[in-house]
């Protein structure tokens, strides 16, 4: 193997490592997902957004430059800074199966912190059970499948699968183009004055 | 003209609990309108499903206060209502590329109830409110192919109740 390619892998490994970090930490996630949001932010902002504290949001924006999934944009104060994109494909199980880690995946882990359907979905699923599920909830904005082929895929009560896919419905439509589709109140004829 | 309105599982669980607002912004809006949702009966069981994990949405209070009902069993010696549960498992196991035996019969009871209200004469008009895309789109479409063309509408359900908010 040359020398180039040995440096690449270390960086795959390196990437894959960060993320890994991400995963595990929801503050984390959740501030990689206000940056990859927001677009080029300052740490100030951050802390509004989110509603941290100075010495709590240096901290995370300092981990997350050196694990290299944000970077400086501006180095002069206030610095701003930007997500770098995270795209991250593994390849693992029986039958070598590819799952490719994405913004999605950190944005839904991040919001564990705010939205209890989420947090105990990963405490009974794991994060792997989590990408499982995002997963199916973009296939269901995309009128793929419905809530009871995942409920009935993956051996769980259908309201259970419903519970989660409508938690994670807000990451879907942030990040994947799925459409609309259907009627709303406008096309209910039989309703006088709505 | 009457209609008859559809309620799957994905709109009570996007209700939220009694105290909510957007239970309640639907609660106002069927009382305004004077509706009444229709719930398959297999979508009935699966909200009030007895488990200590899941919380267990409103159904029943909707059915208390009068603007929630349970279906009458479906009639499948009916044709229009027995082809339209079978043309709706179809239609979501191509979807999806599964065998048709592989879906759960509450998708396609949702457009089975309004099948049958609308040939026996009951309503003129369907309207199926589900947070599945695939199923409201399937209800719309098999329906279409007996008849209905015009008298089958999907509501999106988080659509409905957002629309609800604003």
């Amino acid at each position: 193997m040359s020398r180039t390619s040995n440096r690449a892998d270390g960086a795959v490994v390196r990437d894959f490592l960060s993320v890994a970090d991400l995963l595990e930490d929801p503050q984390l996630a959740r501030l990689y997902a206000a940056l990859a949001r927001s677009g080029e932010t300052t740490v100030q902002e951050l802390m509004t957004d989110l509603d941290l504290a100075q010495g709590t949001a240096y901290a995370y924006v300092n981990r997350l430059v050196d694990a290299g999934v944000i970077e400086t944009v501006r180095d002069e104060q206030p610095r701003t800074y930007a997500a770098c994109d995270i795209d991250l494909t593994l390849t693992g199980g029986e039958d070598a199966q590819e799952y490719t880690i994405t913004p999605a995946l950190v944005d839904a882990v991040g919001r564990r912190e705010t939205d209890d359907d989420i947090d105990t979905y990963i405490d009974r699923h794991g994060i792997d059970g989590l990408a499982t599920a995002l997963t199916y909830a973009v296939d269901r904005e995309r009128g793929e499948v419905t809530h009871r082929t995942m409920a009935s895929d993956l051996d769980m009560s259908p309201l259970a699968a419903e519970i989660i896919l409508q938690a994670l419905r807000p990451v879907v439509v942030e990040h994947f183009d799925v459409g609309r589709s259907g009627a709303s109140i406008a096309d209910i004829d039989e309703l006088d004055g709505v | 003209m009457s209609s008859i309105h559809v309620a799957d599982t994905g709109l009570f669980v996007a209700m939220g609990k009694p105290q909510n607002r957007r239970y309640q912004a639907v609660e106002r809006f069927v009382r305004r309108n004077e509706l009444t949702f229709v719930l398959p009966e297999r979508v009935y069981d699966e909200l009030t499903v007895e488990s200590s994990k899941e919380w267990t949405p409103p159904v029943d209070s909707a059915i208390e206060a009068g603007w929630a009902r349970i279906a009458k069993p479906l009639d499948y010696t009916n044709p229009v209502v027995s082809r339209t549960m079978d043309g709706v498992q179809r239609y979501i196991a191509n979807a999806d590329d599964r065998p048709a035996d592989e879906i759960e019969r509450a998708d396609p009871a949702l457009a089975g109830v309004a099948a049958q209200a609308l040939v026996e004469g009951r309503a003129t008009d369907a309207y199926v409110y589900t947070t599945d895309r695939l199923a409201g789109e399937g209800a719309e479409t098999i329906l279409a192919g007996e008849g209905f063309d015009d008298a089958v509408t999907y509501v999106d359900g988080f659509r409905f109740v957002e629309d609800l908010l604003e």
